[in-house]
């Protein structure tokens, strides 16, 4: 299926607004949907029966050194490069800015020579300093957790498992900083890997490195438990290894990306509502769903107790969430409000009159999961070659005509309002790290980064009520140049009406946390961990089969996990069907 | 990443040149177009610092300006700089193509005095712009033509030994590729294949040369100086992190 035949459900009843998708607040209450892209990955291993291999371990006892972990697909290899060091505990920062860490990794396209490991071994520990080859498809960093690490080490290495509760409260034994592929310092572009089916879909190669880095965090403390307890030490239990998840760190380099990739946005919403949307339009419930769904509210309670943060804002959220789920279990235990003419719409409509965005978001998740045979084939729909052409025939009268139908919430903004333009974007000459700065506090309102998209709206608008219709745009263009890129984003919203969010990102109250939410969400991310406005901890792969499980039944259950239970994972999809 | 002589992606020369551009406050939209015909002259394995400094001089020292005017006759139009200046290839390049979506090839286009004809030919090529003859005669006398045959194939004439991203100012004649014969006599005849380039140029990188340091110190104007205010304000996660 092709991103065009997708627009055709765009007509449908059942979707829901851009006004209404793309707006911060709804954004920054977004979860992981199966179309998320760590969910297309592990069903695709599992498909094609990926093999995983450690083909390297050159290290101390102390597990510092070079290993390499590579992913065997039916046509190709990819190598996990990574490469171990002690760090003084002070220079353990998860910044950009940071020049040091426990672990670093280069994804190699294929498997590397000698002479590849000795060349990275100069270069990835640098990572942002060093440089890197078309051969190399990611560049990606990781610190320790410390008190998992060595909780986890002195269990095992004494012939224990380790405090599930300890796990369940972190979540990760690393958390990675950066995770960089598409070029970035010299890594292979993306063009290089995007016609491999295996690398179609967004940021698969970034995710399929993170996967192995799941794994390499996993084998490190296994291996390290052996060196300290010897006969002593056993191996952790499967149950436990399946809910350690990798952490990331991530700060404000996601919000920029969102804002320059208008189309592929525009791919990801339109794919998930779709999804949403066709669920929505269920008349009769497919045999089995319903009970699903039941039985998913149950574990998204569980998975909502494990999920604790520091964070006031988002500990009242959760808090808030909790009562409402469990509102909505007694609300599905009316028969009569479930077991009715379309009730996936009727559920759906009860929680969006009712609850927070955070419960409505949560149940879009829930509500869509149970129907794998009627929305997986969206996730084919996710990618975009397309880049966004500056169309110089449109007429100014068509454009002035998109400007009042798609840009409303820009074009009623008062600007001259100091708090209209409290932010601002900006380069840090810092390793060129992504920062948001206030004006009259901070410098460089020069340097100004072009993502002030409501704002040049605003003032194209006035330019435009100026000026006569007939004028061909690119003669508007040659008088106007300063309004080009802001033209060539609105003619593409014309054609993608998903692919802007809707809300004045220079205001005084906007939290770029709620952009990195939304993006966190379609990559998977689960347990946002918010530590201010511009920075969150996540947690990946938490729950997902191991390498050794990818070709287990239950290899996609992996939605809203939870710990401890001697039935980690109860199935709410797939034909295992566990209990809870 | 300011030395010379390295291999940078295709990626990279998007995010530098594009700042690049805006370094020398051509606008954003302008620098974007900017970097996508670099993009095309990479993957076609010319080095984009060289194709594209002169053009950046020019607009940092203010010999080259961003004013343009369109004039149409029965016969041809004239895209032309409305300032006693050179006309700067950034926005002749994006002009030029502007013209031909609107207008179509119905006649000769002219555009006057530009510094950097190559960066229009890159442009016509990001822009899948196929029919399309382009030819100029420079400064020092040297005659080239540019045949675009399809959306990946295109050939080149040139009049001497000259590398054509090296020719500079001159008047460019933009027409219908079968509307103008070859004025060029006994040239040296050169044809690309896109797509075989791009794919040399995705599996070895881009090799740009000793202008780089020069694109990079442009694009460096974009980045801010860091202060300890800005680096605990502005910035994402917290100072050290330990847990």
């Amino acid at each position: 299926m092709s991103s065009e035949s997708v627009l055709i459900d765009i007509e449908s009843d059942f979707m829901r607004s851009p006004e209404k998708v793309m707006r911060l607040d709804r954004m920054g209450s977004s979860f992981p949907t199966r179309l998320s892209f760590m969910r297309t990955l592990i069903r695709r291993m599992s498909k094609e029966n990926w093999q995983f291999k450690r083909t390297l371990r050159k290290v101390d006892k102390d597990g510092y050194g070079v290993s390499v972990y590579s992913a065997i697909t039916p046509k190709r290899t990819y190598s996990l490069i990574a490469f171990t060091q002690e760090i003084p505990a002070d220079m353990r920062t998860d910044r950009v800015i940071a020049e040091v860490w426990d672990a670093t990794f280069s994804l190699f396209d294929g498997v590397p020579t000698q002479e590849d490991i000795d060349y990275l071994a100069e270069n990835t520990p640098l990572q942002e300093g060093g440089r890197y080859r078309p051969s190399e498809l990611v560049l990606a960093r990781a610190n320790k957790s410390l008190r998992v690490f060595e909780n986890i080490i002195s269990a095992l290495a004494s012939g224990n498992q380790p405090d599930i509760e300890l796990i369940s409260s972190v979540g990760y034994l690393m958390r990675t900083t950066a995770v960089y592929g598409s070029g970035k310092f010299g890594c292979a572009d993306r063009a290089k890997i995007a016609d491999r089916p295996e690398c179609r879909a967004p940021f698969q190669i970034e995710l399929l490195a993170v996967y192995l880095i799941r794994w390499f965090t996993i084998d490190l403390v296994e291996e390290l438990a052996k060196e300290r307890g010897g006969k002593q030490a056993v191996r952790l239990d499967q149950n436990i290894s399946r809910f350690i998840g990798v952490g990331n760190s991530t700060g404000l380099g996601m919000a920029p990306f969102l804002l320059k990739h208008p189309t592929l946005i525009h791919n990801w919403v339109v794919a998930k509502e779709t999804a949403l949307a066709r669920v929505r339009s269920i008349e009769t419930a497919l045999p089995g769903t319903l009970e699903v769904f039941l039985k998913s509210l149950l574990q998204a309670s569980q998975h909502i107790d494990e999920w604790n943060v520091a964070d006031e804002v988002q500990t009242a959220r959760i808090t808030c969430l909790t009562d409402e789920i469990q509102s909505l279990r007694m609300w599905c235990e009316d028969e009569s409000n479930i077991f009715r003419p379309y009730p996936w719409n009727g559920i759906y409509q009860f929680v969006e009159d009712n609850f927070s965005l955070e419960c409505q978001e949560m149940i879009v998740s829930l509500i869509i999961e149970p129907h794998g045979s009627i929305v997986d084939d969206l996730a084919d729909t996710m990618s975009t070659t397309t880049i966004p052409k500056f169309k110089a025939a449109m007429s100014l009268a068509q454009l002035k005509e998109v400007v009042a139908d798609a840009y409303k919430w820009a074009t009623t903004i008062d600007f001259s309002l100091e708090e209209s333009q409290h932010h601002f974007w900006y380069y840090s000459e810092d390793k060129l790290e992504p920062r948001f700065g206030s004006k009259g506090v901070d410098d460089g309102v020069d340097q100004e980064m072009p993502l002030a998209i409501g704002r040049d709206v605003h003032d194209l608008n006035e330019v435009l009520a100026t000026t006569d219709e007939d004028m061909p745009i690119g003669e508007f263009a040659m008088n106007y140049p300063q309004f080009r890129h802001i033209i060539r984003r609105i003619q593409n919203t014309f054609e993608r009406p998903y692919s802007e969010v809707q809300d004045n990102l220079l205001s005084e109250s906007m939290r770029p946390l709620d952009l990195l939410r939304f993006k966190l969400a379609f990559f998977g991310a689960s347990k946002f961990d918010p530590k201010s406005d511009l920075w969150t901890r996540i947690s990946m792969y938490q729950g997902a089969p191991l390498p050794e499980q990818i070709q287990d039944p239950n290899h996609d259950c992996w939605s809203f996990p939870i710990a401890g239970r001697s039935q980690s994972y109860p199935c709410i999809s797939c034909s295992c069907q566990k209990a809870i | 990443m300011p030395k010379s002589d390295l291999t940078i992606s295709l990626n990279e020369v998007l995010f530098y040149f594009t700042r690049a551009g805006f370094g020398v406050k051509a606008p954003i939209g302008v620098s974007e177009d900017f970097a996508r015909s670099n993009i095309w002259a990479a993957q076609n394995g010319f080095d984009p610092s060289e194709c594209s400094i002169l053009a950046l001089d020019n607009l940092d020292l203010k010999k080259s300006s961003l004013s343009i005017k369109f004039e149409k006759n029965s016969k041809s139009s004239h895209l032309f700089c409305t300032e006693e200046k050179v006309l700067s290839s950034l926005e002749a390049s994006v002009s030029c193509v502007d013209w031909i979506e609107f207008n179509g090839l119905d006649g000769e286009l002219k555009i006057s005095n530009v510094d950097c004809p190559f960066l229009i030919i890159a442009s016509l090529g990001a822009s899948q712009c196929s029919g399309v003859k382009a030819s100029w005669t420079d400064q020092d006398n040297n005659s080239f033509e540019v045949n675009f045959i399809d959306d990946v194939k295109w050939e080149m004439i040139s009049s001497s030994e000259t590398s054509i991203e090296l020719s500079h100012y001159a008047d460019v004649y933009i027409s219908s590729l079968d509307a103008v014969k070859s004025k060029i006599q006994n040239g040296k005849n050169k044809t690309f294949n896109l797509e075989n380039e791009k794919l040399k140029v995705l599996n070895n990188g881009v090799k740009v040369g000793e202008k780089w340091p020069e694109i990079y110190e442009y694009f460096s104007r974009c980045l801010v100086k860091s202060s300890a205010e800005s680096r605990a304000s502005g910035a994402g996660a917290g100072l050290v992190d330990t847990d």
